[in-house]
């Protein structure tokens, strides 16, 4: 990773400014021109936070980097068709959020039940069988693990309209606007999906809060 | 004031889960039901926003330009890929068809009298066997009820069943005593003792039928169609 990021330093785009200063979409641009230095810069700044928007879409952490690297294959495979009418983290995240909600689907067609959320509720949506453990935990480590884990399959235990919403504006910390553009949505319907994720959010984690 | 549906809207629009706008914390001074609404969205906001943020792999780089390696290749390749192929391999197939379909109707044959090709004539000769101008026949094809000399010619344009005349009246132009190769193929004569079949050197040019001659003891017959 430190080598990529001294080589991303090291490149100069327009001859006056470094890597790190140049903008997303003028990095599309050289992209375009064949320049593979520059789509190493784009992967450098996003990989990390598509596989971490796609790994709490998913909770599949080998799938999630495969998913990853598929968005970075499909921005360098139609870097001539991109347009700069929005920002490049709308476009990319479009991009994953589509190929994350094609996998759900594909997992839901194959009928996979989780074993934490075998029921569901009177609207359809998947109910959480988890419950706490009483017990007093000595080691915080454990519990804190306990509770990521258990904020993970909440997520995931969302309907998947909801799930991309909520994991966009409060794991990734994206604008309503943002939101919008990327789920090509209203923006009221955007503050909708996400007031109605949190409440079933916050049913499912009450023992948390 | 404002109602409490327009602060909770307010609360949840919020950039940071516990910064509020001036009339949103005025509000919730007053109020202790969205105090509790903003306390519950707030602890759930930092809930999700706490959880250990996953890294890509350290090997990330590397599978990428890997799996981008292959993408790039098969975009060099694009016309063997299986739709291509398919259209070329099924391309070539229709115009298999088309040519044995044209062969088979008659196209490539040509019927024009003018341009038939020469007539190879068999005479009567003790040795039988290719050999340069007129082919002999070796014994002579005569009537068995008559002992009259017999006349086999095919038809003009009939391609498929040659006929067979008696006498020396010439048919078609051909004089007596010959018959021609003209449907080609393979001719079988049975002798005038009956005992042993000729085979005749001919000329066979594309589909010709297979023909088995039996010198007027059994009628003329396709045997088959030899290439």
């Amino acid at each position: 990773m430190a080598a990529v990021t001294h080589q991303a330093q090291a490149i100069e785009l327009g001859g006056s400014r470094s890597a790190e200063a140049v903008s997303d979409h003028e990095l599309l641009a050289a992209i375009r021109d064949g320049d593979e230095v520059a789509f190493q810069e784009i992967v450098r700044r996003y990989r990390n936070p598509i596989t971490n928007f796609v790994y709490r879409m998913l909770d599949d952490y080998d799938r999630s980097v495969e998913l990853a690297q598929e968005t970075f294959i499909r921005v360098y495979t139609s870097a001539s068709r991109y347009q700069a009418n929005y920002s490049f983290s709308t476009y990319i995240y479009r991009i994953a959020t589509n190929l994350a909600i094609s996998e759900l689907r594909r997992r839901k067609r194959r009928k996979t039940v989780s074993l934490f959320s075998p029921f569901t509720n009177d609207d359809g949506e998947a109910v959480e069988i988890d419950p706490p453990d009483l017990n007093v935990l000595q080691d915080e480590t454990l519990i804190q693990n306990e509770r990521r884990r258990a904020v993970a399959r909440a997520i995931t235990s969302l309907p998947q309209k909801y799930r991309a919403a909520i994991v966009l504006r409060d794991v990734e910390g994206l604008s309503y606007d943002q939101i919008a553009q990327t789920l090509r949505l209203s923006e009221g319907t955007v503050k909708s999906r996400i007031n109605r994720a949190r409440n079933l959010l916050k049913e499912k984690l009450s023992v948390y809060i | 004031m404002n109602g409490c549906k327009y602060i909770r809207e307010r609360i949840d629009a919020a950039e940071r889960p516990d910064v509020f706008s001036f009339e949103v914390n005025e509000h919730l001074s007053q109020c202790d039901d969205c105090e509790r609404f903003a306390f519950e969205r707030s602890a759930l906001r930092n809930l999700l926003a706490e959880g250990t943020r996953v890294s890509a792999p350290v090997n990330f780089d590397a599978m990428l330009t890997a799996r981008l390696a292959e993408v790039k290749g098969r975009r060099a390749y694009w016309w063997l890929a299986s739709p291509g192929y398919l259209r070329l391999g099924a391309a070539t197939a229709g115009l298999v068809v088309m040519f044995f379909a044209a062969q088979y109707s008659g196209l490539f044959s040509d019927n024009n009298p003018s341009n038939k090709p020469p007539v190879i004539a068999v005479q009567p000769s003790p040795t039988p066997g290719p050999q340069p101008g007129p082919v002999q026949l070796s014994p002579p094809i005569h009537d068995i009820s008559t002992g009259q000399p017999v006349a086999m010619t095919s038809g003009s344009h009939n391609r498929s069943m040659p006929r067979i005349r008696r006498g020396g009246a010439p048919v078609d132009g051909v004089p007596v005593g010959y018959f021609t190769a003209e449907s080609g193929g393979v001719v079988l004569v049975r002798g005038s003792n009956g005992d042993m079949d000729v085979q005749l050197p001919t000329v066979s040019v594309g589909a010709q039928p297979l023909l088995y001659v039996s010198a007027g003891q059994r009628p003329v017959r396709t045997v088959g169609t030899s290439f």
